[in-house]
């Protein structure tokens, strides 16, 4: 268990806001219940005391950097996914890469706090991640063990890249990385179901939304002035809950997100219906790395495939 | 006068009903409890001991719904408001005193919605109370209960093998016809076990003062605080069995004008034609939806306009706590002092 070194995480946020490198640091704080750690936004030495960082932390916090001026100057806890995700933000000149500061983190995964109360149940007093891979709960039926891999989310259970790319400073020691033949077989397997049976899952999930899209606003790459679906003229999708209006924000959301999606699953992980949505992102993703060799927020220069027209370019349907 | 259900002829009881209405019962959905009409070899959901994920607000307002047909050339027809008769078996105190609060809503004097008073009229709603009480539900604060009897035909009370059941209205009693009498001793202990779950549940803030709290506190630097990490979802709006909002859109492409649920956690929401958006951010979203359930709900209605269901709290993607909101607005100065 590489947990990283909570002191030295508050350390490096107190000394970069000492130091006025930064005018904020984004990271997370306890909440009410052990359960639900919150984003926060420590603007003074002093408040980064209440920083926290466990495997609870479920947010992508890069989907706050969109919302702060650029000239702003802000540092941000980083796991593999988020510091991805600020790339392909900095490369769509959403904010510029020498007005951040990125404290990275290795990440062993994030924790599904629904998989920890479905055997607990919801009062739970205290989580602890320990050495052996297993999470002690005290709730208040009593104490349980719980092996770490069953709870985590399946977004993190395949994860490529769990230590953060680009950073300022890394705590914590690296961890190696993940095998994108995980990713694959997930794909794999769900490419070899009949189209019958891809239809019927594709709209089993996406018939369940009641549209409040919570997946868009957790997502760092969503962030759009306008989405497509609040657009009225033209209008491009049903705006109700009919299969149509469904069906057409899931597949349309999903195909945004080409070359650009990072497999972190916050989108997941903020529905309330507990919609699966990564199965069309993680194809997508696969294709990037099959086709044209592309992996997002690698580094911030490279642009996305689809994110390119030349003037030699095979297909001049945009041109 | 108080009846017993046994557990065993539960099902049988549902059956029966089942002649009569269609009935709905919380019953697993993918990972959680949905309210859905029985089928044959039903198989209800009460051993998840939270409410259903979406409240049964739906069940009177859909997440989408169709008011009329038009034809391109001028003629439309309303969709009809009848409603067969219904019957919710199992809904908890908080959903059902929630429903009587929208009644206020869409059966106002002089804006009756029909659709909403057809569904109403229609619908016998049978409570279960709620004896170990979630934890993040906090009814008892905002002056609802686990055993709250508002919005309800009947409420049982679980009392190991079988229901105590407690006749409210002509409706519930109807339907409870053939059950034996509760004795002295089996209400004494439904007794004690309501208020053994009402005693279990924590003040969760104070609601003394706290509108005016909120009222003179509309321009304060809380606001921004509290809704800085809020990622502007509708996840707390949609679950709320007190939220109502809704919008309404021509579906030009099918002839339909349909309603469908919107919030005002939504930059839609509140814009307007013109451009200008008297909501701007989250900042004044999160303003009115804590400023409506708990100021401009009691100016009209006298009664705060949350019963404390805990699903915000539960489902808040960012861990967002309505109660640790209002707590700390508690604390704001009572008179803001302007330069």
């Amino acid at each position: 268990m590489l947990m990283p070194d909570i002191d030295a995480l508050k350390a490096e946020a107190k000394r970069i806001l000492s130091e006025g490198m930064v005018d904020m640091v984004i990271g997370f704080k306890a909440g009410d219940t052990p359960l639900h750690p919150q984003p926060a936004f420590f603007k003074t030495p002093d408040e980064v005391d209440q920083l926290v960082y466990n495997a609870l932390c479920q947010n992508n916090l890069a989907t706050y950097l969109t919302r702060f001026p650029k000239n702003q100057k802000i540092g941000m806890v980083v796991r593999g996914c988020e510091s991805r995700s600020v790339n392909a933000l900095v490369f769509e000149g959403q904010h510029p890469k020498d007005g951040l500061y990125l404290i990275g983190v290795p990440c062993e995964g994030i924790i599904d706090w629904r998989k920890i109360v479905e055997q607990t149940g919801e009062e739970v007093f205290s989580i602890f991640e320990q050495s052996n891979n297993t999470v002690l709960v005290e709730s208040k039926s009593g104490f349980f063990t719980l092996e770490k891999e069953t709870l985590l989310h399946e977004s993190c259970s395949r994860c490529i890249h769990p230590n953060p790319i680009s950073a300022n400073v890394v705590i914590g020691e690296l961890l190696p990385e993940g095998d994108p033949a995980l990713a694959r077989e997930k794909v794999a397997a769900f490419a070899s179901l009949s189209m019958e049976e891809r239809h019927a899952w594709f709209r089993q999930e996406a018939e369940r939304c009641i549209r409040c899209y919570a997946c868009r606003e957790a997502c760092p790459m969503c962030y759009c002035e306008e989405c497509f679906v609040d657009h009225i003229t033209p209008r491009w999708t049903e705006s109700g809950t009919t299969p149509a209006g469904m069906q057409g924000w899931h597949i349309v959301r999903a195909f945004h997100q080409t070359g650009r999606c990072t497999s972190c699953g916050a989108c997941e992980r903020a529905c309330p219906m507990d919609i699966k949505m990564t199965y069309l992102t993680e194809k997508l993703n696969e294709d990037m790395r099959r086709k044209y060799n592309f992996e997002v927020g690698l580094d911030a220069t490279t642009p996305p495939p689809f994110s390119t027209v030349t003037l030699d370019d095979k297909s001049r349907f945009v041109i | 006068m108080n009846l017993i259900l046994k557990k065993d002829h539960l099902k049988h009881l549902l059956n029966a009903w089942r002649q009569d209405y269609e009935v709905y019962a919380p019953q697993s959905l993918q990972n959680f409890t949905h309210f859905l009409p029985l089928q044959d070899g039903f198989e209800l959901a009460f051993d998840k001991a939270h409410n259903t994920r979406i409240p049964p607000k739906a069940l009177f307002l859909p997440t989408s719904e169709a008011l009329l047909k038009f034809t391109r050339f001028g003629g439309y027809e309303e969709v009809p408001s009848e409603t067969a008769p219904r019957l919710i078996f199992g809904i908890h105190p908080c959903d059902a005193h929630a429903m009587t609060m929208l009644d206020t809503v869409f059966e106002q004097e002089r804006y009756t919605d029909p659709l909403w008073k057809a569904r109403r009229e229609a619908t016998v709603v049978v409570g279960l109370g709620c004896d170990e009480p979630c934890k993040t539900g906090f009814c008892t604060t905002v002056g609802s209960g686990p055993f709250n009897h508002a919005g309800l035909d009947a409420i049982l009370t679980d009392l190991g093998e079988i229901f105590l059941v407690e006749i409210l209205t002509d409706k519930g009693e109807y339907l409870f016809t053939q059950l034996e009498t509760a004795s002295e001793d089996q209400s004494m202990q439904a007794s004690e076990v309501q208020q053994a779950a009402k005693a279990s549940m924590p003040i969760a803030f104070e609601t003394e003062g706290l509108k005016q709290k909120l009222d003179q506190n509309f321009a304060s630097p809380y606001w921004e605080e509290v809704s800085r990490s809020c990622l502007g979802c509708g996840v707390c709006t949609f679950l709320c069995p007190t939220c109502f909002c809704f919008d309404i859109v021509d579906e030009a492409q099918r002839g339909e004008r349909v309603r469908n649920w919107d919030t005002c956690m939504f930059r839609t929401y509140s814009l307007e034609a013109s451009g200008h958006n008297p909501r701007p951010s989250r900042v004044e979203r999160t303003r009115q939806r804590l400023s409506h359930k708990y100021s401009y709900w009691l100016d009209q209605i006298n009664q705060i306009g949350c019963t404390g269901c805990g699903r915000c709290v539960r489902y808040c993607p960012v861990g967002l706590d309505i109660r640790a909101m209002l707590r700390k607005a508690h604390q704001l100065p009572s008179e803001v002092l302007h330069a």
